[in-house]
């Protein structure tokens, strides 16, 4: 409902600002010639189509659009696709969709395999003479096995008929496929069906075990016939697999093949016990040999003609079914683009965009229910508030050993089993939190964690890369000392240092902030230098000789100076380490939002990977908006100079 | 205006029509397998025996682990998966991944898969409670996370409780030995090695069988495959099943085996004597209503995904 809504409602807005834009031209005096930045003001309408358009992408190749306008496509689908799969065991053997018969094909391979191993066995130096003839002779006996399969005289009656009565039910399935009340359901079956189908549910992910909070695949497709239609063809393909079946299992064998290939199987194992150990070479030939007459055996190898009743037969019953898809068709190509739904056994899925592109309405469904902070992922809400006492943060940032280098000792249980307190060991409680005060909300959760890391990771960056960067710019001791050391770490890609993490900072947030802040002190380094030596040289002899300190032309000229530089070096830094967090998240972790898109990957789970990949744009999107705006405030005068 | 339009048509079309249409008549067959996982069949690959059996070429991947071999199944690069684990298997399949298992490549105790605790940490099987609120690394949606639950029943520990860590084999040999987690779950000769010269296995490879943990490998296909080369995939079967006769009855060339596994003899002559390689009647018996059939029926996972059918019986 929603997405048909949605659909409407964008090709409107598409629609409609398209003719907008079209009219604004037209209307619009513009007096800009080409080149003038003038002209790439405005466009909120080509905001809205370009957004649009992606969005609607999305819907299309999701089949979003098809699930929306046609719900019942997807089940009518799969029972075409059942047909589908049925008839791929019968249709391999015909050149209906291969360029050649099945028994033509082997035919040719294992002639040449013969010719191969024969032209192997002739050039072979390990062989001797005897031994050539006799091999020789096994091959010649086996390309001799393939007239008694191909001929028509020797065909057996009773293959025969098999072949006329399978091809004669095909024919009466095809007859009985157009007649309209076809498979001749009864009310019991109807009233079991429809029990089913009341099972089943509809397409897609319906229902959610919200309960225990999993995320877990669901069912995609329903599978029992909904349509009368589909019924026809979920009939149709359960008779059609029987018959499968049967082919399947027909072997065109008659005596004299059976006692030929008989006969060539014991001499050539008469052959390899007579043989011993150093001719292994000889006997290795001698199995290969038969190898190929086994898959003689075993490959359904027909007289040419014996086929063409049943060919027809299935090429009738194949354009007939498409033909009764009718609009079906249409809804199959035009709305499942780039894939379409696949029956796998007794189940039915999505192969194709479909599949790894989850629809938008079940990936807003699935992020409504991560977000509740009673589900979340693995336990853990995506974003949420916890009440944390203040005491805790004063324990953290409190070292520990204040307590140890107090004066006196801890205090020791009494005969009475009554541990007193003394000055040290309360001390000891306030430094490690132990105590109560008021409590106030903290944010926790996937998102927090991974802003968090990528916060602190560029806080670090800049508290260091700045002041060094500037220090280098502008001074030839720092310059020469940093600078091949800068120059060495710089362009090694920062998860290059992924392996080494784990074993030197261990798993904890150590190590992926500090994968971060090596992502961005280097690209602050660079920045910040290219500021400080970018200084215009009149700027800082006025400030010189207006009498401002060295100190002062650092605060007042040097540094805003180097603003922008810096400001921008941020801006890259951001995009960066967003870039290395999700690696340095899969690498190990308990929380982010890497560690999510990791270990639902693991599971196949697409609307989680989805999720967490808009999620990431998202912040990624926050972190740069926020920044322009710093940037906006702070240095109102970059590109105006 | 009008180019414009005319090439989003063109491609959306070109897009539409990309319906991959890949090995419709299997000029070639694409196996994965695991390297330092060896199986008596890797003799026939090293000699290019099943290229012979199946008389097609016969390419064979390694992969490191059974998700990956999924993923290629599904995008269209691989026909058979030897020795994918029983879990990814079924992750895929609950996700209604278009695969079948139709053979069992081998049954195997702890010992290729284990959880280790840390020296360190003083935990054994007989305090493993202690590891509740502690730190564990898991490759999660693999053997190990199976062999972990399992282990986690038979002392008494639970999961939910403990601070799971997602990491592969390697990584958490690595995190054990630096002490970041007090025990970590893992398949593979070498990480297992890593992490016993730090810490010892939770279950010994004697009381994890007593407690009927057992890890199966298999044989998954996809089912294009499956429906248009039937007889080639019943032949890559009954080439397997012969090498693990050949196996058994000591006439394997080893020094092949060891060679196509990327390990030392001595290291896969360890590593083999963990596993157990069934018989083609075994096989059926299993699949049918023995251990493969209880671990499937125990993970939940829908039916219909077991072909019995090319097994050479």
């Amino acid at each position: 409902m929603l997405t048909q809504l949605v659909t409407i409602l964008i090709i409107v807005a598409v629609v409609g600002c398209i003719l907008y834009g079209r009219r604004l031209i037209r209307t619009e005096k513009v007096d800009a010639v080409f080149g003038n930045p003038e002209r790439a003001k405005g466009g909120t309408h080509w905001v809205i189509v370009g957004t649009s358009a992606i969005l609607m992408l999305w819907l299309y190749y999701s089949w979003d659009i098809a699930k929306g306008f046609y719900p019942k496509s997807a089940n009518e689908l799969c029972q075409v696709a059942k047909i589908n799969e049925s008839l791929l065991g019968l249709k391999y053997q015909f050149p209906i969709e291969e360029r050649e018969f099945k028994s033509t094909s082997i035919i040719k391979i294992e002639n040449k395999n013969l010719k191969k191993i024969a032209n192997e066995i002739n050039g072979s130096s390990d062989l001797n003479d005897q031994q050539k003839t006799i091999l020789v002779s096994y091959i010649n006996r086996t390309s001799e096995l393939i007239p008694f399969l191909t001929s028509e005289e020797l065909m057996e009656m009773e293959t025969k008929i098999k072949i006329k009565e399978m091809t004669e039910e095909i024919k009466l399935l095809s007859l009985n496929f157009q007649k309209k009340d076809y498979p001749f359901e009864t009310d019991a079956e109807k009233n079991e069906r429809q029990k089913l189908i009341d099972e089943q549910g509809g397409w897609g992910i319906t229902t959610i075990d919200s309960g225990t909070g999993t995320i877990e695949n669901t069912i995609e497709i329903p599978t029992a016939p909904q349509t009368n239609k589909g019924l026809k063809f979920h009939a149709a393909a359960a008779e059609l697999k029987l018959i499968n079946d049967q082919f399947f299992k027909l072997r065109n064998h008659n005596p004299q093949f059976k006692n030929t290939i008989k006969q060539l199987k014991d001499d050539i194992k008469a052959y390899r016990k007579n043989l011993d150990d150093n001719q292994e070479i000889a006997s290795d030939y001698a199995k290969n040999i038969v190898k190929i007459a086994r898959r003689i055996e075993f490959a359904s190898i027909y007289p040419p003609n014996a086929l063409n009743e049943m060919q027809a037969a299935i090429i009738e019953f194949d354009e007939l079914q498409n033909k009764e898809q009718a609009g079906l068709r249409l809804i199959d190509i035009l709305l499942f683009p780039a894939g379409t739904i696949v029956a796998s056994g007794p189940t039915c899925s999505e192969q194709g965009s479909g599949r790894w592109l989850p629809k938008p309405s079940d990936t807003f469904n699935k992020f409504i229910l991560m977000s509740k902070p009673s589900v979340g992922y693995k336990n853990i809400p995506l974003l949420w508030i916890e009440m944390v006492d203040v005491s805790k943060m004063i324990g953290f940032i409190l070292p520990d050993w204040i307590a140890d280098i107090l004066p006196g000792e801890y205090p020791v249980h009494t005969k009475d089993g009554i541990v007193k307190e003394n000055f040290k060991s309360n001390v000891l409680k306030v430094v490690t939190g132990d105590f109560k005060l008021f409590k106030v909300p903290v944010p926790y959760g996937h998102i927090w964690d991974s802003f968090l890391r990528v916060f602190l990771g560029l806080v670090f960056g800049i508290l260091i890369g700045v002041p060094l960067g500037l220090f280098m710019g502008l001074n030839r001791f720092a310059k020469g000392f940093f600078d091949p050391l800068i120059e060495l770490y710089r362009p090694v890609p920062p998860l290059a240092w992924a392996p080494l993490i784990i074993s030197v900072l261990g798993i904890d947030n150590t190590g992926k902030i500090f994968l971060l802040f090596m992502v961005s002190l280097s690209i602050m380094i660079i920045s910040a230098r290219a500021g400080a030596s970018g200084t215009q040289l009149s700027k800082i002899h006025a400030a010189h000789s207006l009498g401002a300190t060295k100190k002062q032309i650092l605060r007042y000229v040097i540094f805003p100076n180097s603003l922008p530089e810096i400001l921008t070096g941020i801006r890259v830094a951001v995009g960066m380490c967003w870039g290395t967090l999700v690696a340095a998240e899969f690498l190990a972790g308990t929380t982010g939002i890497g560690f999510v898109e990791n270990v639902a990957k693991k599971y196949f789970q697409y609307e989680v990977i989805w999720i967490t990949i808009f999620i990431m744009g998202l912040l990624g999107l926050l972190f740069d908006i926020s920044l322009r705006k710093i940037i906006d405030k702070t240095i109102p005068w970059r590109g105006k100079g | 205006m009008k180019k414009i339009l005319s090439f989003i048509l063109g491609s959306i079309l070109a897009l539409n029509l990309s319906i991959s249409v890949a090995n419709s008549a299997a000029k070639e067959v694409r196996v994965a397998y695991f390297l330092e996982w060896p199986s008596p069949n890797l003799e026939d690959m090293q000699k290019k025996n099943f290229a012979k059996a199946l008389g097609v070429p016969v390419k064979w991947t390694n992969f490191t682990n059974g998700g990956a071999m999924t993923d290629a199944m599904l995008a269209g690069d691989i026909d058979i998966s030897y020795s994918q684990g029983l879990v990814p298997f079924i992750n895929a399949v609950k996700s209604n991944a278009p695969i079948k298992l139709v053979d069992i490549a081998m049954e195997y105790g702890m010992g290729g898969t284990t959880c280790v605790t840390s020296n360190a940490s003083g935990i054994t099987k007989a305090n493993a409670t202690e590891l509740e609120g502690k730190k564990v690394a898991v490759p999660l949606g693999t053997m190990a996370e199976y062999v972990f639950d399992e282990s986690m029943k038979v002392v008494g520990a639970d999961r939910g409780k403990m601070d799971i860590i997602q990491m592969d084999p390697e990584e958490g040999a690595a995190a054990l030995v630096s002490g970041d987690v007090v025990m970590a779950c893992l398949f593979g000769g070498n990480s297992i090695k890593a992490a016993t010269a730090v810490g010892s296995r939770l279950l010994t490879v004697d009381e994890a069988r007593a407690a009927g943990i057992l890890g199966i490998d298999i044989t998954s296909v996809t089912d294009k495959f499956m429906k248009e080369n039937p007889g080639m995939l019943r032949t890559f079967i009954e080439v397997t099943h012969e090498a693990n006769a050949r196996y058994k009855a000591g006439k394997a060339d080893l020094n092949s085996m060891a060679k196509a596994s990327e390990m030392k003899v001595a290291d896969m002559k360890d590593t083999l004597s963990g596993f157990k390689f069934l018989t083609p009647e075994e096989t059926k018996q299993s699949m049918t209503s023995g251990n493969l059939d209880g671990f499937l029926k125990g993970m939940g996972t829908p039916g219909g995904s077991v072909d019995t059918s090319f097994l050479p019986l």
